[in-house]
């Protein structure tokens, strides 16, 4: 309990120093609760999420960093690897492949990696993954683009 | 544990920013140890709760954990480095018999097998022991000191087996001599005393076989009982002997460098004539 605290406490002096040294990751933890974060991440460029910007709920369990954080999306997004209803992720270092060395800073560089590459072959989206899977990546892409609009960005006029 | 917290938040109010933090805790290392293979370095509490989430995990028994910065295979966290000596914490073997550490005895055994051969050569006439027919009292403490020799020469508590294997080889050798006549030489006696026990050991002690046969000898030899045969030994080792005490709690070891080869004798005491 107190580890993990003193561990967050680290960890949000970092993002406070890092902030303007990783423009696509914003990180922020709530105010009554070091165990609450949000983050905010660019879209990677060259993918259907370019311009968008994603917002990211962080559930901290007090076993923290021997347990990994829970992360879900809290904007809309069309992945494979991403419910499309709840936001959850599929990411193994989020699971098995946890290791005490992550940060909540380098998780969101993962997730940042996990759009950029989709493993079609475990979805959480089944609509999304079956359409990777079927090769129709101009479907896959003109689907994910569409959210992205509709959700991640800042409406127009 | 809560001083280390203490001393956690207060190295990161004082912005004192350390240039090699713990992977785990990212505070400064506290009771630096790093993992066998890899030698990545990390709190000792911090790998080692780590490891315990690692193990804790699997049905099965674990005997490596990855790394959590390179995912290297390692067995073991060293650690409680002092210059000269350093300690092992096993994986599995912590997990699964509910913490093995070697205990101050066993680490002051362990250092007796750094020291020359003969280091107490002069106080413990192995000679006299076979010469003058000593082997034909049994020695009742012997049991006790092969537990605890086994136990530190292979870091493992449950050595019953190899124990009891190792003691029905020496008491078949002196009953053996009970009954035949005592025409043989006490040197040839001696001889095949040590090849014995070596073929008995071997398998499991390996390179520490032989030394491990000379300092049976001389627990033998001396006829003290553990305690007063401790006490004689850590004199000459230059530990200040309060007694055996069996510390366990897997911390900081008090346990001063001693500087092997201090002390050279001269063989003629133990000589044959």
């Amino acid at each position: 309990m107190q580890a993990s605290r003193a561990r967050l406490f680290k960890e949000y002096k970092e993002v406070q120093r890092e902030k303007v040294a990783d423009p696509d990751i914003q990180l922020a933890c709530d105010d009554t609760n070091i165990f609450k974060w949000t983050a905010l991440i660019k879209g990677p460029s060259e993918t259907p999420y370019e311009g968008g910007v994603f917002q990211l709920a962080f559930a901290v369990p007090e076993q923290y960093p021997l347990q990994p954080p829970q992360v879900r999306f809290l904007t809309k997004i069309f992945h494979p690897n991403v419910h499309f209803k709840t936001g959850e992720i599929c990411l193994d270092i989020l699971k098995n492949a946890w290791s005490p060395a992550w940060t909540l800073q380098s998780v969101c560089r993962a997730i940042i990696a996990l759009m950029a590459h989709p493993e079609p072959d475990s979805p959480l989206n089944c609509d999304s993954g079956n359409l990777l899977r079927s090769g129709d990546i101009r479907g896959f892409h003109s689907m994910a683009r569409m959210y992205t609009r509709l959700a991640a960005m800042p409406k127009k006029g | 544990m809560k001083q280390e917290e203490e001393e956690l938040i207060h190295n990161t109010t004082s912005s004192s920013e350390d240039s090699n933090p713990c992977p785990i805790c990212l505070g400064p290392i506290v009771q630096d140890s790093y993992l066998d293979k890899c030698l990545h370095k990390f709190c000792y509490n911090c790998i080692v709760h780590w490891t315990k989430v690692v193990t804790s995990k699997h049905s099965y028994k674990l005997s490596s954990v990855k790394c959590p910065l390179c995912k290297m295979e390692n067995f073991s966290v060293i650690h409680g480095f002092d210059g000269s000596s350093f300690q092992h914490y096993y994986i599995n073997q912590n997990f699964e018999n509910g913490g093995f550490i070697l205990t101050k005895a066993h680490k002051y055994r362990l250092q007796c097998y750094y020291t020359e051969p003969g280091f107490v050569g002069d106080i413990f006439k192995v000679s006299r022991y076979w010469k003058s027919f000593k082997y034909l009292q049994p020695n009742c403490w012997l049991q006790s000191w092969l537990k605890r020799e086994i136990q530190a020469l292979i870091q493992e508590e449950d050595v019953e087996v190899i124990m009891h294997h190792i003691l029905g080889v020496i008491n078949s050798f002196m009953r053996r001599n009970d009954q035949y006549s005592r025409s043989r030489t006490p040197e040839a006696k001696e001889e095949e005393f040590q090849a014995l026990i070596s073929d008995a050991a071997r398998p499991f002690l390996a390179a520490r076989t032989e030394r491990f046969v000379n300092e049976m000898e001389l627990f033998l030899a001396s006829g003290l009982n553990i305690e007063a045969y401790d006490a004689v030994y850590k004199q000459r080792l230059g530990w200040s002997a309060p007694g055996v005490t069996s510390e366990t709690t897997g911390g900081l070891s008090e346990q001063r460098p001693i500087i092997p080869y201090l002390y050279i004798f001269d063989e003629d005491s133990d000589g044959t004539d």
